[in-house]
């Protein structure tokens, strides 16, 4: 326990140096900013600003692209409950009470409540991480390469829970980006593979050209195809001190939205949007008056944005003790470490407890920052959706350009943004989610690297995935979760609540 | 430019999209040494990825040919075609022109991307995104590349 204050200790000295405050508050407020814009998700924002983040040193960077993923929880409600429009997919179900709420003159309320849900969430979710990082970094340091390859199935299993749509198609993305992150120089012989003679590819695809292409500009390409949305009229504010009595009926379902978010952020193939969503569902069914929800009960607000602001932190969790990312935006963040030369894994604790500690105590002021961004400087925020799209994506396509560019110098990578641009258009066409790929992508050289000293510490016997206890126990989690998406009941209730 | 709305299903594209990427990820496996299972090259990997994607690339030509399976969504080429010139021309003349000139035609050209911009507005936009990315990217941050010819 001692150790746990120390280090923390020695976390809030290195966040709280002027220079990482000032990334964790950019963090922060941009995380807020592309949740109140809708049309502009984390994953394309993150995917924006990594080049960005290239000339800081690690600690700041990641401090940084974090607060933009647990700033955009804050920022997704603040829409969803004034204007009826969810800026993340994690604040659709916010929407439904918190802007009857709204209507009823009760925003300031709803607000409040989303707010002080959110931060007493993402400081639960944040203890969470401080006391579990050790312990399960020491656990996994004892993992031997079949261990390490069996749960980066179990991470590209979680991918496929996540995506939206066929299992099968979304695996087939897996391999995908599996194959995609063969190409470059091959890590025992040094021999190039599948660069086509380019000297560009022989360290592998460019991390920034694939995800910028495949998620930021991609986007930025399917915003503008339909017709844009105006909002000009939007609630009023009028107070936004919630009164005793609304204080105590949501306390109960911040209290069970935390712990509901906080299990299913660490869990392989939970993450905040479905922890959201769950939230709602278990509000109305421990409710004495389950008819109040859709009319503007508070409930419906304060526990969804507590599970997503929890979720949201803990899925950092599988991250930083095992390096195994659990979504999109963590793959994302993987990549961000590995360009910044740190090797996502258990050693992370112990050979940079600056990054690890520092982040952590980064999220407990950025949380509080949030708290203050959110509420008193809200009118700033709901204006800023007046900004209309026709300017923004001209602004998105021009930072897009010079961030690729940015990264080696190089105009070969845009022509790789526009190549993999044009993949990404095409999936979304087909109905594949890049998510998969990208996890694939991102998992495949360690995947790659695991089997192979697999193979040859077992003498090329591949039962040796299965005669080691704790590899032989994530294979079968793997399958029971693969398993768990094709069972035709459960494969329903994923479709439900991914179109609610 | 119109619309092309798509007839078929997307299973069907999509299988013929990974076929044709395992086929030529296989093409040039075949220039690799495969190895053994104790003794795995770099093609080894590879090869195995390549195949269980045409496999699965197969299957859904199958299954896109036998069922009538989810249309593909509408594509519009428009903001499309003029996005990807967008960035295309800039990284043609990020290091030939400069970073005003780049982003100026940049700008331009995705202009015409969405239907909603006006020229005025684009106009302004361009001008202070130059001015703005020069300061930042090329003073500030010291990006290798200048700002004019």
């Amino acid at each position: 326990m001692m150790d746990v204050f120390s280090a923390l200790g020695h976390g809030f000295s290195v966040a709280a140096t002027p220079l990482n405050l000032l990334f964790c508050l950019i963090g922060a407020v941009c995380g807020t900013l592309i949740g109140v814009l809708p049309g502009l998700g984390p994953v394309a924002t993150i995917s924006l600003l990594l080049p960005a983040t290239y000339a800081l040193d690690p600690v700041g960077a990641i401090i940084m692209l974090a607060g933009i993923y647990y700033g955009a929880q804050y920022g997704g409600s603040t829409t969803a409950i004034l204007v009826n429009i969810p800026g993340e997919s994690t604040s659709v179900v916010t929407a439904i009470d918190g802007y009857k709420m709204a209507q009823q003159g009760r925003a300031g309320e709803a607000l409040a409540i989303a707010a002080i849900g959110s931060f007493i969430a993402g400081c639960f979710g944040t203890v969470v991480i401080a006391l579990l990082g050790p312990p399960l970094a020491l656990m996994t340091q004892k993992f031997a390469s079949p261990d390490y390859f069996s749960l980066m199935v179990l991470g590209l299993v979680s991918a496929v829970v996540l995506a939206n749509g066929s299992a099968f198609r979304a695996v087939s993305m897996i391999f995908l980006g599996l194959l995609l992150g063969m190409v470059g120089m091959d890590i025992n012989t040094g021999e190039a593979r599948m660069t086509f003679g380019l000297i560009e590819l022989s360290d592998g695809i460019n991390f920034v050209a694939l995800v910028m292409g495949l998620f930021g500009v991609a986007e930025v390409i399917s915003n503008l195809e339909g017709v844009s949305t105006r909002i000009v009229n939007h609630s009023k504010i009028t107070s936004i001190w919630p009164s005793f009595k609304v204080l105590r009926g949501a306390w109960g379902a911040v209290m069970r939205g935390t712990l509901l978010g906080t299990l299913f952020g660490i869990l392989p193939g939970g993450g905040a949007t479905i922890a959201s969503f769950s939230s709602y569902a278990l509000e109305k069914r421990v409710s004495k008056t389950p008819e109040r929800f859709g009319n503007g009960a508070i409930e419906g607000v304060a526990g969804p944005e507590s599970a997503n602001n929890a979720a949201a932190q803990t899925s950092f969790v599988p991250l930083l003790t095992m390096g195994i990312p659990t979504s999109a935006t963590m793959a994302l963040l993987v990549g961000a470490l590995t360009l910044h030369g740190i090797a996502p894994g258990p050693t992370i604790i112990s050979r940079q407890p600056d990054l690890f500690w520092g982040l952590i105590a980064s999220m407990f002021i950025g949380n509080a920052m949030l708290v203050i961004i959110n509420l008193p400087m809200i009118g700033i925020w709901v204006r800023l959706l007046n900004v209309p799209y026709r300017i923004l994506y001209l602004i998105i396509a021009v930072v897009c350009a010079i961030g690729v560019f940015s990264v080696n110098n190089s105009s070969f990578d845009i022509y790789m943004t526009v190549g993999f641009t044009a993949l990404g258009y095409i999936l979304r066409k087909l109905d594949a989610e890049p998510a998969p790929l990208l996890m694939g992508f991102v998992l495949g050289p360690m995947v790659e690297e695991n089997f192979r000293r697999s193979l040859i510490t077992s003498y090329g016997d591949p039962m040796v995935f299965l005669q080691r206890p704790i590899s032989l126990v994530l294979l079968l989690l793997s399958a029971a979760l693969l398993i768990s998406i094709v069972m035709p009941s459960i494969s329903k209730r994923r479709t439900e609540v991914f179109q609610e | 430019m119109k619309s092309i709305a798509q007839r078929g299903n997307s299973d069907l594209y999509t299988g013929l999209l990974l076929v044709v990427v395992a086929a030529v990820a296989l093409l040039y496996i075949r220039t690799l040494t495969v190895g053994t299972v104790l003794e795995m090259g770099p093609g080894y990997f590879p090869l195995g990825l390549a195949l269980i994607l045409l496999g699965m690339g197969l299957t859904m030509i199958v299954k896109g040919l036998t069922t009538a399976g989810a249309p593909v969504g509408t594509v519009h080429l428009r903001p499309l075609f003029f996005i990807l010139l967008s960035f295309a021309a800039f990284g043609l003349l990020v290091e030939r022109a400069g970073l005003a000139i780049a982003i100026l035609v940049q700008v331009g050209l995705a202009h015409f991307a969405s239907r909603e911009s006006t020229w005025q507005a684009t106009a302004i936009t361009a001008v202070a995104l130059a001015i703005a990315s020069s300061i930042i990217f090329v003073w500030l941050l010291k990006i290798p590349v200048s700002v004019l010819p």
